[in-house]
């Protein structure tokens, strides 16, 4: 697509400069570069361009030798991002390698990253719900962690902002625990969903079940073609379908003229000067040659990954912040948050035999958080709540392993019988901010380009036990009462970091004492940096966050905007 | 299905540039050609025509074609190789040479040489007494995995090599590359097949 800025020296300077491409760094860039700013994206990985660099998009199993599975060497490059069970022949030049980019399990956390331009914008979940107040008032509340600067009131229009840009198909439904969005038409749900949607509001009457809420289109929208139902999201889309900065904030981005791209360009730090208080710029390893370089702007966007960010931030000291840039509150690192993940039930549907489907959806059912909404639903084992996601299917072949019986009748049998309807939900619940549950940089283990590594030490803690205990007992009930047979409760006791939906470690407050950034995401003691993806949460609700951190990003955007035009940044 | 209609939609769509891998192959005829020999990258002789035998008991040719037209069992002799790592490979021979064992001491053959019955047998009682494979959740198995054992892991890798297959994949399975849209509730006559993908 755009200009890529490859000869790095000629151009040094910059309006802004925005750390990683991915959800949240796409949408700083588009937002910024539409306001006139001359904008420099930096990203670590290699160029991804839309459709031309999706080389597996529609590969068939046959087309390859192992049928879209890994050998060993592949396993070995993703020996850590491996473990969440989504990396194929297909999709594996969309996950970083980890021999390259090590980090230290202090307690066992699963980091999946993304380097590419795009990042994990490419092979994200695309599930997209807004945070309700009850989740903005969550801190001050119950008492845990601090309170965020900002509430619902504040971020709903930047909702609205991004979802008519970025098209989220949904079903609206005016609960207050999950705002509507602003909706392309709703999926399908299918005939056992149906039902079992019935069952369950009737079972339950303060329940929903609802079909998913995702970045898909349903309809064309700003020239970009509808889904397909192909479910073959995470090679990329051909025809645009899903968000990706690839595909929408990116290209947006580039078509002002303002942007400029480079990929190859790792962030070793942002350079603070002493002398205006502000950032000046950021110090760059390019990543093929090793040779470092420094780019200059009026402000800076941090949007590398939560993790990654806080990495960055950590590493750029100076006499001002011996600890990490904006580090005064001692905060910066701690604070580790995701969703607990893989604990709920599954069990057959007996009926609809004669009932089938078309088309392979990329998307399931949610179940909306119904606990400590009010007095009426509080629970005295825990606080916070969480949500499931689920949906129901036919095996098809892959039921056959656990048939017995073999030979031309049990053949013929598995191409026309597409087997037992199988139902399924599975829960996410929220994780209270802890300020033991941190990352630390690590400069005793380097990566290959000799910068510090990250070493991860956090866990779950007994309000995370006592939500997924509870996840487990709702889920067994609601399928037994949803006339589920066999139904089959699981917990795979997965680590953090599975729900691939860390957040934190740089937060959002009101008070500098306690917090890293302000109520329009900028470093308290340094204006000019602005930090707007997973890394600012204060809380982390229990619905999927990308949605949240593209609306953070527009409003910080707007805000860096208007405060450079008045003459203070 | 049309296939026709799914070609010339993708094409409009995307261009050229997408006109690659599957969508290249749905242009060209599929033909079977009938296998004379293999020569395996991992198994022994004995040992690929245990797994022949095995493919050929269990997904035998019928009005569709059989494991062994699909060279069902030349894939499983590629994920030895390449997909197994040393242990797994280990304990894939061990296992082999088991299952072999217990056809001796019982018919005093190996298992390729066994009639049908006398597989059916066997293969009846391996699988009685075999843990099943637990739920998925998004590919990925929820809750503790019990060992299956030889047999039923077996069956499961020859079912992915039969239906990951070309020739099932597009002409026996229901293959619909480019559905372009999710109708929730069809009725199974209108569908006739299981879908391929």
């Amino acid at each position: 697509m755009p200009n890529f800025n490859i000869d790095a020296k000629k151009d040094m300077t910059y309006d802004a400069i925005v750390i990683g491409s991915g959800m949240s760094g796409g949408w700083a860039a588009k937002e910024l570069c539409e306001a006139g700013l001359k904008t420099l994206v930096l990203e670590r990985g290699r160029m991804v361009e839309h459709i031309k660099d999706y080389p597996t998009a529609n590969n068939e199993s046959w087309d390859l030798e192992l049928r879209g599975a890994i050998g060993p060497e592949d396993q070995k490059k993703h020996y850590k991002a491996g473990r969440a069970g989504f990396i194929g022949e297909n999709n594996k030049h969309f996950y970083a390698n980890d021999q390259e980019a090590p980090y230290t399990e202090v307690k066992p956390f699963l980091w999946v990253r993304a380097h590419q331009m795009g990042g994990r914008s490419l092979i994200w979940g695309k599930q997209t719900y807004r945070w309700s107040e009850l989740d903005f008032e969550a801190n001050a509340k119950d008492g845990h962690g601090i309170d965020w600067p900002i509430r619902y009131k504040d971020l709903a229009p930047w909702y609205t902002h991004v979802e008519k840009y970025a098209g989220i198909s949904g079903e609206a439904l005016g609960l207050p625990q999950l705002p509507d969005s602003h909706f392309l038409p709703p999926m399908e749900l299918n005939c056992v969903e149906k039902e079992v949607k019935q069952r369950l509001e009737k079972e339950f009457p303060d329940r929903n079940l609802i079909i998913g809420r995702v970045a898909h289109l349903t309809v064309e929208h700003n020239g970009r073609g509808k889904c397909q139902f192909r479910n073959r999201c995470d090679r990329g889309c051909p025809f645009g379908a899903y968000f990706s900065s690839n595909a929408v904030t990116l290209p947006a981005a580039n078509a002002t003229g303002n942007l400029t791209m480079r990929p190859f360009s790792i962030v070793d730090s942002i350079v603070y000067d002493e002398k205006t208080g502000r950032a000046s710029g950021v110090k760059v390893i390019d990543s093929e040659t090793g040779e470092m370089q420094e780019y200059l702007a009026k402000i800076i966007f941090c949007n590398a990954s939560t993790l990654s960010t806080t990495r960055i931030l950590l590493n750029s000291t100076s006499s001002r912040f011996p600890n990490g840039l904006g580090n005064d509150s001692g905060e910066l690192g701690h604070n580790l948050m995701d969703h607990t993940y893989r604990v709920g039930a599954i069990g057959n549907y007996d009926g609809f035999e004669d009932m089938y489907y078309k088309g392979r959806r990329p998307n399931g059912i949610y179940i909306p958080r119904y606990w400590n909404i009010d007095a009426k639903t509080k629970s005295d084992k825990f606080v916070r709540g969480f949500g499931f996601q689920g949906g129901a299917y036919r095996p098809g072949w892959g039921a056959g392993a656990n048939m017995d019986g073999f030979g031309e009748e049990f053949k013929d049998n598995l191409i026309t019988n597409p087997g037992p309807w199988e139902f399924f939900i599975t829960g996410f619940a929220e994780c209270l901010p802890y300020h033991e549950n941190k990352v630390s940089l690590d400069k005793q283990n380097l990566d290959k380009w000799g910068q510090p590594t990250l070493a991860i030490d956090a866990e779950w803690k007994a309000n995370e036990l006592a939500l997924n205990k509870q996840i487990q007992e709702d889920a067994l009930e609601m399928l037994e009462k949803c006339g589920l047979k066999n139904i089959v409760g699981f917990d795979n006791k997965h680590e953090m970091g599975y729900g691939i939906h860390e957040m934190g470690t740089a937060r959002m407050g009101r008070d500098p004492k306690t917090s890293v950034l302000n109520a329009t995401n900028q470093v308290h003691a340094c204006k000019n940096v602005f930090v707007s993806d997973g890394a600012c949460m204060t809380s982390n609700s229990c619905v999927n966050p990308s949605l949240t951190y593209m609306a953070l990003t527009a409003r910080a955007a707007s805000h860096a905007i208007s405060e450079l035009k008045k003459g203070n940044l | 299905m049309n296939r026709r209609e799914a070609i010339k939609n993708t094409a409009l769509l995307g261009g050229a540039s997408i006109l690659t891998g599957s969508l290249f192959s749905i242009l060209q005829s599929c033909k079977s050609e009938p296998r004379l020999s293999w020569k395996p990258s991992f198994l022994t002789a004995d040992q690929a025509q245990l797994i022949s035998a095995m493919v050929d008991t269990i997904l035998p040719k019928t009005v569709t074609p059989g494991g062994l037209d699909v060279k069902v069992d030349i894939f499983m002799d590629t994920v030895f190789a390449k997909l197994y790592n040393a242990e797994g490979q280990k304990a894939l021979v061990a296992d082999m040479d088991g299952f072999n064992e217990k056809c001796r001491s019982k018919f005093s053959k190996p298992f390729h040489e066994l009639d049908k019955e006398q597989r059916t047998e066997i293969l009846k009682a391996e699988e009685a007494g075999s843990p099943k494979y637990n739920g998925k959740v998004w590919g990925t198995a929820v809750g503790e995995q019990k060992p299956v054992g030889f047999c039923r892991s077996m069956k499961s890798l020859m079912l992915w090599g039969y239906f990951s297959s070309e020739e099932v994949g597009m002409k026996v399975l229901n293959y619909d590359p480019v559905p372009g849209d999710y109708l929730g509730c069809v009725p199974m006559a209108e569908v006739g097949r299981v879908w391929s993908l």
